[in-house]
């Protein structure tokens, strides 16, 4: 037979155990007090019955049936037992039918089970008793009926029945209750697991505000949960992306190719179509390549290369490689670069975070518009800033751009795969430094990072 | 007629770029797996080598290793689909001359192999000259017939290196990683915005011009007809 399922969790068998042994101990316990109870109890009737035969006994024979009966008459409790017999066992006097045999003839006190007679009947009963041989012959029997011993083992039984099966029945129901709770919240977190793992990923694990260990649990798993959705839904993100920056060029590839089969008639406008069709099949692998780099960069295989970077040299270069390009646009671009600073680092990967900021700016500057690109130290910081005074990102988008594909509505018109910044991103987490965009006027970038030792 | 030994275990890409190699007037030894790549790079009797990096039980780099000990100096051109940087610069210090990452143009790959085949020899020479254009290495001077050229340093280095390399095709990849020696995609066409600069001070518009623009392919320098 299978257990019912409360039964078989860890707390209720604690709570068997727990409840076990704290059964033992109370039975220990009052058996002790029984113990000590009676033989203090057991001490005090031998005391009371030796004395009494003494007074029966004190005076000459002819007065031992008179004390003996004067004895027995006030006896509101029913305990007394007396018997005064023959030399021959017939009984003299007293209320004891006859002489028990199993009297030892030492004259100390015993237990003894013998038949009391008196107005009410017959009874037999187990009594403390002591048998005095007597001068004149015959034997004299004093007894008391510990009655008062068994009052006590009553009272204790009822005190044990009144309040240990109580506390036992009350420790059951606390064990079961634990555990059957216990039971029910593992069964809804399995629930809710099993949910997880089916995909919804949306599941938490119930917490009940009360802050207990399986809250705490509870709030743990959760914050890793978050975690998780977070990534897979970034990734599941990045996926759509690519497929649809993907799926955008390899279109118009398909309808050029396709257009041109059907309305080509000349070989120079074939050759036109097919051109079109590599400038798309080149976006496209130039996407890949882009995805592929920023992989290189995010697994952090390139730690190998990290040495000392002159920044100023480099800001000078990335400056000298696009001002020609701000020019033909006319965008101002100013480089301040006046102070040495060395960071430790990639120095062809910073060229292309650099690189690929001024890219930006310049980009989305418009005619007349500046972009400055500078070098500075702030405390024990490098940092390089790229302002410029293009349309600006909203704060909505901060944290949107550095994700991969990610365009502003304003540029989705321009040209570029979108991965401009998360390759910055990339880079930037590579080296442990800092990336911030913030709406300037314009657009600032900022990439900060820790200052080489004695730069 | 230059004879070129292509590597290369993916039969279809092999047949590919020996249609075009063969097209453009090369000959073509092809070698479909690492041992047999190995005798015939060995024999040296090809001009230049295409190696894959990626061949069945063997690592391309492996071979180029093999035959650089053993003091062939035939230019290497390695194909790779391994893209990344460090790859590259693997592949150049196993010996390789270029890299290429695959896919690639076939322009790209055509005019890479032209450079290796006619790597200009270490001249002596202070002064390049290509027809009327003279390039002073030491005085840092330019002209062009009796006019005189100014030209920023970013723009003499890129003039050196035309003028080292007349008559070649050399694409925008080449002229990136040569001329600035950046590894990166730059995003936008610096290139071409950079070479439209010098073309302006070395074509004025009464000159015939000397820098020409292959359409999507590159640039090359040549001397006036």
């Amino acid at each position: 037979m299978r257990l019912p399922e409360f039964m078989r969790t860890t707390t209720f068998r604690w709570t068997l155990a727990v409840s076990g042994a704290f059964t033992v101990c109370i039975l220990l316990m009052f058996g002790f007090v029984l113990a000590q109870a009676y033989s203090f109890m057991t001490a005090d009737v031998d005391r009371l019955i030796v004395g009494i035969a003494n007074f029966v006994t004190s005076d000459g024979p002819e007065h031992r049936v008179e004390r003996l009966n004067e004895h027995l008459r006030i006896d509101a409790r029913h305990a007394k037992l007396g018997g005064l017999f023959a030399a021959d066992g017939s009984r003299i006097a007293g209320n004891i039918e006859s002489l028990p045999a199993e009297f030892r003839g030492d004259a100390r006190p015993q237990l003894v089970s013998l038949v009391k007679v008196d107005a009410s009947g017959r009874e037999r009963q187990t009594v403390r008793a002591l048998a005095r041989a007597l001068p004149e012959g015959g034997t004299l029997v004093v007894g008391r009926n510990d009655y008062e011993f068994s009052w006590i083992v009553d009272i204790v039984e009822r005190a044990l029945a009144l309040g240990l099966i109580p506390a036992l029945c009350l420790g059951l129901a606390t064990g079961v209750f634990l555990s059957v709770r216990a039971q029910r919240r593992v069964e809804e977190v399995n629930r809710r697991v099993q949910r997880i793992i089916a995909g919804e990923l949306r599941e938490r694990l119930p917490t009940h505000g009360t802050n207990d260990a399986f809250d705490k649990l509870a709030t743990l798993v959760n914050g890793m949960l978050d975690e998780i959705e977070t990534l897979v839904r970034s990734i599941a993100g990045v996926g759509d992306d690519i497929a649809h920056d993907l799926r955008t060029p390899l279109t118009r590839v398909r309808v050029c190719l396709e257009r041109a089969r059907q309305n080509a008639t000349t070989v120079d406008g074939l050759r036109a179509a097919v051109d079109q069709a590599i400038v798309g099949l080149d976006q496209s692998l130039a996407i890949v390549t882009a995805l592929l780099r920023i992989a290189e960069i995010e697994h952090g295989r390139r730690l190998a290369a990290f040495r000392d970077v002159a920044l100023a040299e480099l800001v000078r270069e990335v400056g000298d490689l696009y001002e020609p390009i701000a020019e033909d646009k006319k965008v101002g671009l100013v480089v301040g670069a006046k102070d040495e600073v060395t960071v430790h680092g990639d120095r062809d990967l910073l060229f292309e975070a650099i690189a690929n900021l001024v890219d930006n700016a310049v980009k989305f500057t418009p005619e007349g518009g500046h972009v400055e690109l500078s070098l500075s130290r702030a405390g024990d910081e490098a940092v390089v800033r790229v302002r410029d005074t293009g349309p600006g990102i909203v704060a909505d988008e901060q944290e949107l751009v550095g994700r991969r594909f990610y365009r502003s509505d304003k540029s989705r018109g321009d040209p570029g795969v979108g991965l401009g910044l998360s390759l910055v991103t990339a880079i930037v987490k590579l080296h442990g430094f800092r990336f911030a965009i913030s709406p300037g006027p314009g657009c600032v970038a900022e990439i900060a990072g820790q200052r080489a030792a004695y730069s | 007629m230059p004879r070129l030994l292509l590597i290369e275990d993916d039969r279809e890409t092999a047949n590919e770029i020996m249609a075009e190699l063969v097209d453009r007037g090369f000959d073509v030894d092809w070698a479909a797996t690492g041992i047999e790549g190995l005798d015939k790079a060995r024999a040296a009797d090809a001009d230049a080598m295409i190696v894959d990096r990626l061949l069945p039980g063997m690592d391309g780099l492996t071979i180029i290793e093999a035959v650089r000990q053993e003091r062939v100096r035939t230019p290497v051109l390695v194909l790779s689909a391994l893209g990344a940087v460090d790859d590259r610069v693997r592949g150049l210090r196993a010996g390789g001359d270029d890299y290429l990452t695959k896919p690639f143009a076939i322009a790209e790959l055509i005019a890479r192999i032209e450079a290796l085949l006619r790597r200009p020899a270490e001249s002596r020479d202070t002064i390049l000259r290509v027809g009327p254009l003279e390039l002073d290495l030491l005085s840092r001077t330019a002209k062009r017939g009796e006019r005189p050229i100014e030209l920023l340093p970013r723009e003499f280095r890129l003039l050196e290196y035309m003028m080292r390399r007349k008559d070649q095709l050399l694409t925008r990849a080449m002229l990136f990683e040569e001329v600035w020696n950046y590894k990166f995609v730059p995003q936008s066409n610096l290139v071409d915005v950079h070479m439209g600069r010098l073309r302006r001070k070395i074509d004025m518009p009464d000159e015939q011009p000397m820098i020409n623009n292959v359409r999507g392919e590159g640039f090359i320098l040549r001397a006036p007809a």
